[in-house]
């Protein structure tokens, strides 16, 4: 039974992807995914955490037929692999679950095949296929089909025209190659493996830091003094580097593009630097026995002071990115800069966690791992050339059309109806106008696997005979 | 280890794989005198591949009574994915090129089948275990 639905489900792979680019049958092919999943890992189902990757893998499917983006794509991809890793086991680390995900997609049946005892196996196989049973089962019904299609066709002239119209012109060997691989996939993905010792050490991991047996109050002692001379060192530092910085917030000229470039990027550049050293310095000092130090509260005290004047510099350049924004519209790398300063801060939170509860440095790998995982996800959901584009025009004081312009088909149709409400060149607007009519030739020639949810809303713009 | 006898049988695998992809794009009357000939390399490529990246492996182990079942399930996994990341990157960047991507995925193919070889034979630990 399962090779019959491993060859129905390769089968429906080869339709779906053959010869097609992504669209409506990566979603499909998701959700077919899930739905063997389920059927031959029922038991391990019933965990809640594998519903929820299962949930966030079909969100994801949704949103690629949505948003139909490259983010998008990548996104599921990443949701795919997590939910294969979390069916393997459940209560690993997502990275570890992204690790036999990966495995399990690309190695699975060389490793099933080097793990199965070879004379058990024969044993087995004989005893679990039949094969004169199968090819009767498969082949006695179809020829006897073929047969009796055969005859009703000269019977019946509308039965003979729907006969007439089964294509069978796209089955070749390189279908039938793509077939096999879409087998070696499902077959690969139905039994998912583990990676060893991989898996059971990060099993045995817990978030919990433990005292070691060689705690020294005299050692921990000067690596207290040591790490409160330093870091209080560094805040003094950086509260002075705050201070010139707001400073020099208050006087940047927001006329000028490349002044509030240089303004972003150095800040960014700080901003990298300062917190991968931040957060280097606070983990070195808390990686052992100086958290269950007696007298740590105000080493503790100073590194809670320096992550909280670390988040006043994301704060600081997240207002210079903001201006920035506002000043000359919104482009990836500025979205980008966003999305870092929101990671930088919960790796800051965690960071803080880590120190407060007493958490080793898994705890902190786990979670960050995890936020990203989300963030991720969620900025899959978002359409943002749509985005940027209507931003740009409607809101931003000055922005670049010819980026505008350079962006995905995705933002075509929003540039052609506002071209008419900018103030643009003749030039640009041929431009707007071409993107526009490729776009809708595009949409009209996409075959029904690569539909997205654009192509279902402008049908009857590609369908002229709609009119 | 028998490296010829893994070495013969993955060249004979990478050799098929590969021209039965090329064949499926199209098929040449005379492609029995180019899979003749393409043997050589296919098979200079494969003793490159195989000496330099997998057979490091199971010789390193040899000293640390370590069996060769060990070494596949502690290596294997992060050579596949590490080879499956440099196969799909290569095929990206050529642009889908057809000889290419054929031999990016014997190469794949070829290269993991071959670890199992190895992986399956007897070594001397194993039969003191």
């Amino acid at each position: 039974m399962k090779h019959i639905a491993i060859i129905i489900a390769s089968l429906l792979f080869s339709i779906l992807f053959y010869n097609k680019s992504i669209g409506l049958n990566l979603s499909m092919f998701s959700l077919i995914t899930i739905v063997i999943l389920v059927i031959y890992n029922s038991e391990k189902f019933k965990s809640k955490t594998l519903l929820l990757h299962a949930f966030a893998y079909a969100l994801s499917a949704i949103f690629v037929f949505v948003n139909h983006s490259s983010l998008a794509i990548i996104a599921n991809c990443a949701a795919f692999f997590t939910l294969v890793g979390t069916v393997s086991q459940s209560s690993t680390s997502i990275y570890v679950q992204w690790f036999n995900g990966i495995y399990t997609t690309v190695a699975g049946f060389f490793h099933r095949n080097f793990e199965t005892n070879e004379a058990a196996q024969k044993v087995d196989w004989k005893k679990d296929v039949d094969y004169a049973h199968w090819a009767k089962l498969i082949g006695i019904p179809l020829i006897f089909s073929i047969v009796f299609i055969l005859l009703y066709k000269n019977g019946n002239p509308i039965f003979n025209d729907l006969i007439s119209k089964i294509n069978f012109d796209f089955i070749n060997i390189q279908w039938v190659l793509f077939t096999v691989l879409g087998y070696f996939l499902f077959s690969n993905i139905l039994n998912p493996v583990v990676v060893e010792p991989a898996t059971s050490k990060d099993l045995q991991t817990t978030n919990e830091l433990q005292q070691t047996a060689t705690f020294s109050v005299e050692k921990l002692k000067k690596e207290k003094q040591l790490g409160t001379t330093l870091l209080a060192l560094l805040n003094v530092l950086l509260a002075f580097y705050i201070v010139t910085d707001l400073m020099s917030l208050s006087s940047i000229e927001t006329s000028k593009a490349s002044e509030l470039s240089n303004h972003v990027h150095s800040g960014i550049n700080t901003l990298i630097a300062s917190i991968i050293i931040a957060i280097g310095i606070i983990l070195y000092f808390f990686r052992g026995n100086l958290n269950f130090y007696a007298e740590n509260r105000i080493l503790k005290n100073i590194a809670f002071s320096w992550i909280c004047l670390n988040v006043i510099l994301i704060v600081l350049i997240a207002i210079k990115n903001h201006i920035y924004i506002t000043s000359f519209g919104l482009t990836y790398k500025r979205i980008g800069v966003h999305i870092y300063i929101v990671l930088t801060l919960i790796g800051l939170i965690t960071t803080f966690l880590k120190v407060l509860k007493i958490k080793n440095l898994a705890f902190l790998f786990r979670r960050n791992t995890q936020i990203a995982f989300v963030v991720l996800l969620l900025c899959s959901t978002i359409n943002w050339d749509a985005i940027i584009t209507t931003y740009n025009l409607k809101n931003a004081d000055d922005y670049d059309i010819d980026y505008l312009i350079n962006l995905s088909n995705r933002n075509a149709i929003i540039l052609y109806e506002l071209r008419d409400d900018i103030e643009i060149s003749q030039h640009n607007k041929n431009r707007i106008e071409t993107k526009y009519q490729n776009h809708i030739l595009n949409l009209s020639q996409q075959k029904w696997q690569e539909l997205s949810y654009e192509t279902v809303t402008n049908a009857h713009v590609n369908n002229p005979k709609t009119h | 280890m028998n490296v010829p006898e893994n070495l013969a049988k993955s060249s004979l695998l990478a050799l098929v794989i590969f021209w039965t992809i090329i064949s499926s794009v199209h098929f040449d009357q005379n492609v029995l005198l180019y899979v003749m000939l393409s043997f050589i390399p296919v098979c200079i490529s494969v003793t490159i591949v195989i000496l330099g990246t997998i057979c490091p492996f199971y010789w390193s182990a040899k000293g640390n009574d370590v069996t060769n079942k060990q070494v596949f399930k502690l290596c294997f996994p992060y050579y596949t994915c590490i080879a499956f990341g440099l196969c799909s990157y290569g095929i990206v960047v050529s642009n889908y090129d057809l000889h290419f991507s054929a031999f990016c995925l014997s190469a794949f193919i070829t290269t993991n089948q071959s670890w199992l070889w190895f992986a399956k034979e007897k070594t001397r630990i194993d039969d003191r275990i």
